[in-house]
């Protein structure tokens, strides 16, 4: 098992070494750079563009900057941004923090919300339970996270019971109770935005998995034992049903993240999302790059987490005939 | 069409006796896809007395898995009971109210279904297993459940109960799995068991252990039991009496001895699958006295098509998440001579390697060390036909791509032409032609078998390789495929090579029989000699498919 996850970690930092090198070429084919759009503006000449461009090395061809790069991730800075003159990391980091403040407790409450009402509904298959289910589903996958964030915004504004934005109030003062206490009430409307908007998936893969567990010989066998329904639902075929649903744990962690991106934006949320959208739009390059690092490196995690969980629960994984 | 419905006779040779189960006009219809009624089962009678063994027999499609899933409710959701009553001790099962229909499944009448690999849970233990049942019907304290756990476990003869109860299911034999699943139906003791097919998917030693087991349990529990099954020679040793299904109705009540003097061809059929193989008579009575049989000497004297010389096999398998390597050795130093135009059968039990050397003859496998060798070098053309081959057939393409699929890609001939041979080697493995438009998930099992052969045959091979080609199927149609399989072997001048862990019919097919055990052969000789071989492997296949057969009816065939 040690050796497995060494290997697996082996495995991650080849991959974040070529996502960087990627994202290093794809940036180069875009036409243009940081200091562009500082060009348009009559007020700089060109000379003093060109001096800057050359003073964060712009000037040098692709592998130098990569190698340059390189180096600064050594010394933990990964990059330098350009817009806020400050090594990409110190930036990154807090930011990070943030997005993962918010969507790691609405990751474990969207799987607690769906594993039940899933199960149900599978468990009366066709009954009114799962027509709603079904409808429901539906119904969010629909909704786009863009309404769902206008909607809450529209709530907030109306109720005056929520922020609107932001993460801490700005008078914030006082003890660490009130503290959190705060900021969980900035997070509120976020969280039900995110936690609505990445519900809907999960509850149709839960549903469908169960199904076909459920149809399975060992169950049938089972209820034909006279098991009763919830030992049979819940501790026969659940654990059964498992395997693909903690693969998709494990990648619903970096959907949700790629998710979040969209709402802390509109909802300005002070994650990572605000902080990219900005960067690419200002071409700050190694901002990109960090931050794109950051969400392999979630992503990387999320199955890497997974996979641990599989080893736990499936015997079949666990224990070799 | 149902003529010997049950028969009055047994319910009033023991009046003071009352039936265990009774089932009157029973029908159940399915619900298909398309909105249509399906009838299943209709207007069945049966009873069974306590204590008695009731065999069910019928081939595939005839109702008799509707009726034990009838019995305990179980018919999937597209199944519904439309006519009829079930009484269990006097009681209609089919007006019970949920939980009381609850506490009878298991507890009043437990089921043992077909394939024991899938009717246990692959991430519970085998104990956690039992105790769920065992606690769904009695108040028991946890020392207790286990305490019986593990009794049980040893009545259905494991010897290492405390190492057994920790087990997966992925971790046990087949053979294990049925005797697991057995003791988690027999826990609750319940008044009436219905095994359903509970050896068809074992081989030929574990069905010999499984059966036993079952005489054993039904002595030491004095247990009633409905056995289900396509194969008659079970029943002989172990029924009390015997039901016939056909169509989904019951065909004929009796003893199997009563039965078996009925003229109809269908139940005849059942009993004596042997006897549909016309040529297999004639052949097995040429074996008594065989220099009387001019084609076996012919035999003799043609070149062998296949010639395998010191062939080595070994595979390398590695745990999951574990550096530790084992090797498995398949193949041990085999040698072979197929000869041309003849049948070879391999037997041996599962996992002897037997399939590792049809592959490795089929050239899917590389062999570490020795020589295939067909005569006229290199590798002539070599068919392989699977067991479930129709499963391995797209559903969705119609019966003539299926076939002329090896024709389009090799590019033979034109479209018309291909066509042509398709519908010829329908005509030829005995289907209509006029089928060709049919999806091949609208065959029948033993139909969609003969598609495979079809499909086989348009490679035009001169080898066949059957590896458990028949398993699947019920006795009657695995008669009628070998007797196919005779004729098309006559046409076309075919090599077979049967792989199997069933004697049956062999007598009648091969003309020489090797014995794998352990990747290597250690027996070879004629079918005729096979009874009578004294090596210990031979001996242990023999003896197994001896006890699987009827000492009665022996005499008859």
């Amino acid at each position: 098992m040690i050796r497995y996850l060494l290997r697996r970690l082996g495995h991650a930092i080849f991959l974040l070494f070529g996502v960087s090198l990627l994202l290093f070429f794809l940036m180069q084919l875009a036409p243009g750079d940081f200091f562009s759009t500082a060009r348009l503006s009559g007020s700089i000449s060109p000379a003093s563009i060109h001096a800057l461009r050359t003073e964060y090395g712009l000037d040098k061809p692709l592998p130098v900057r990569y190698l340059r790069w390189l180096n600064s991730v050594g010394h933990g800075d990964f990059g330098y941004s350009f817009a806020y003159n400050m090594p990409a990391s110190a930036l990154l980091l807090p930011r990070a923090r943030n997005t993962l403040l918010l969507t790691v407790p609405c990751l474990l409450i969207s799987w607690i919300i769906a594993v039940p009402l899933g199960v149900l509904a599978a468990s009366r298959r066709g009954g009114w339970l799962d027509r709603f289910y079904s409808g429901g589903t539906s119904a969010l996958l629909g909704m786009h996270d863009l309404l769902l964030a206008l909607l809450a915004l529209l709530l907030a504004l109306r109720t005056g019971a929520f922020p609107t934005g932001g993460m801490m109030s700005l008078d914030a003062a006082g003890g660490l109770w009130a503290n959190w206490k705060d900021v969980l009430w900035h997070m509120a409307l976020p969280a039900i935005v995110l936690i609505v908007g990445s519900l809907a998936p999960i509850l149709r893969h839960v549903r469908s998995t169960m199904l076909e567990v459920l149809d399975s010989h060992y169950i049938r066998a089972a209820e034909g034992h006279g098991v009763g329904r919830l030992t049979l639902l819940f501790r026969h075929a659940l654990p059964a049903a498992a395997n693909p649903l903690i693969s998709l744990f494990g990648l619903s962690m970096a959907l949700l993240i790629a998710g979040s991106m969209l709402v802390e934006v509109v909802m300005s949320w002070p994650g990572m999302g605000p902080m990219v959208l900005e960067a690419i739009l200002a071409r700050d390059m190694f901002l990109v790059v960090g931050a794109v690092l950051l969400s392999t490196i979630f992503l990387i995690a999320g199955n890497f987490i997974a996979d641990i969980l599989l080893y736990v629960f499936d015997p079949r994984i666990r224990i070799n005939a | 069409m149902t003529s010997g419905v049950s028969d009055p006779g047994s319910a009033g040779a023991s009046p003071a006796q009352a039936a265990r189960l009774r089932m009157r006009g029973v029908s159940v219809d399915y619900v298909s896809a398309n909105g249509e009624d399906i009838s299943a089962l209709r207007d069945v009678n049966l009873e069974i007395l306590p204590q008695h063994v009731l065999g069910v027999l019928g081939e595939s499609g005839s109702g008799k898995s509707s009726l034990s899933r009838a019995i305990l409710r179980l018919l999937p959701p597209n199944g519904k009971i439309v006519a009829g009553s079930v009484e269990y001790d006097g009681k209609d099962i089919l007006r019970l109210s949920p939980s009381q229909l609850r506490e009878l499944r298991g507890a009043g009448i437990a089921l043992i279904s077909q394939e024991p690999a899938l009717a246990l849970n692959p991430v519970l233990t085998i104990e956690r297993q039992i105790i769920d049942v065992l606690r769904a019907h009695s108040r028991v304290s946890k020392q207790e459940a286990m305490a019986r756990t593990r009794a049980m476990l040893s009545e259905v003869g494991f010897p290492d109960p405390e190492r057994i109860v920790r087990a997966y299911p992925h971790q046990l034999s087949g053979g294990q799995r049925q005797r697991a699943a057995i003791a988690q139906a027999l826990i609750c003791q319940p008044g009436l068991l219905i095994a359903d097919e509970p050896l068809s998917s074992l081989d030929t030693i574990t069905q010999a252990e499984i059966l036993d087991l079952l005489r054993k349990l039904k002595r030491e529990f004095n247990l009633t039991v409905i056995f289900v099954t396509h194969n008659a020679r079970v029943l002989s040793s172990l029924a009390d009496k015997v039901v016939i299904m056909r169509q989904g109705g019951v065909r004929a009540t009796g003893t199997l001895e009563q039965i078996g003097a009925e003229p109809d061809d269908y139940v005849r059929g059942l009993i004596y699958p042997e006897k549909t193989l016309g040529r297999g008579i004639s052949r097995a009575a040429g074996n008594a006295s065989s220099s009387t049989q001019p084609s076996s000497a012919q035999r003799s004297l043609a070149q062998p098509l296949v010639q395998i010389s010191n062939v080595s096999k070994h595979f390398v398998q590695r745990r999951f998440l574990s550096r530790k390597k084992f090797a498995v050795q398949a193949l041990k130093d085999v040698h072979l001579e197929i000869p041309q135009g003849s049948t070879v059968a391999v037997i041996g039990r599962s996992g002897s390697g037997k399939t590792t050397l049809a592959r490795c003859i089929a050239g899917f496998e590389k062999p570490d060390s020795g020589r295939i060798t067909f005569t006229g070098g290199g590798r002539r053309n070599v068919q392989l036909i699977f067991q479930d081959a129709g499963t391995a057939l797209n559903p969705r393409f119609t019966a003539e791509e299926a076939i002329a699929e090896p024709l389009d890609i090799g590019r033979q001939g034109t479209p018309a032409y291909r066509r042509q041979r398709a519908l010829q080697l329908m005509e030829e493995s005995g289907l209509d032609p006029a089928w060709a438009g049919r999806k091949v998930g609208e065959f029948s099992g033993g139909q969609r078998q003969r598609l495979a052969i079809a499909r086989a045959l348009a490679a035009e091979p001169e080898m066949v390789i059957l590896d458990e080609s028949l398993s699947g199927l019920d006795l009657p149609l695995q008669a009628q495929i070998l007797c196919l399989l005779m004729d098309l072997q006559s046409h076309h001048g075919l090599t077979y090579l049967h792989i199997t862990h069933d004697l049956s019919f062999l007598p009648q097919f091969a003309d020489r029989v090797v014995v794998m055990d352990q990747g290597a052969i250690v027996d070879a000789c004629s079918p005729a000699a096979l009874f009578a071989s004294s090596h210990p492997a031979t001996r242990a296949l023999v003896e197994a498919s001896e006890s699987l057969h009827a000492p009665g009816l022996e005499a008859v065939l």
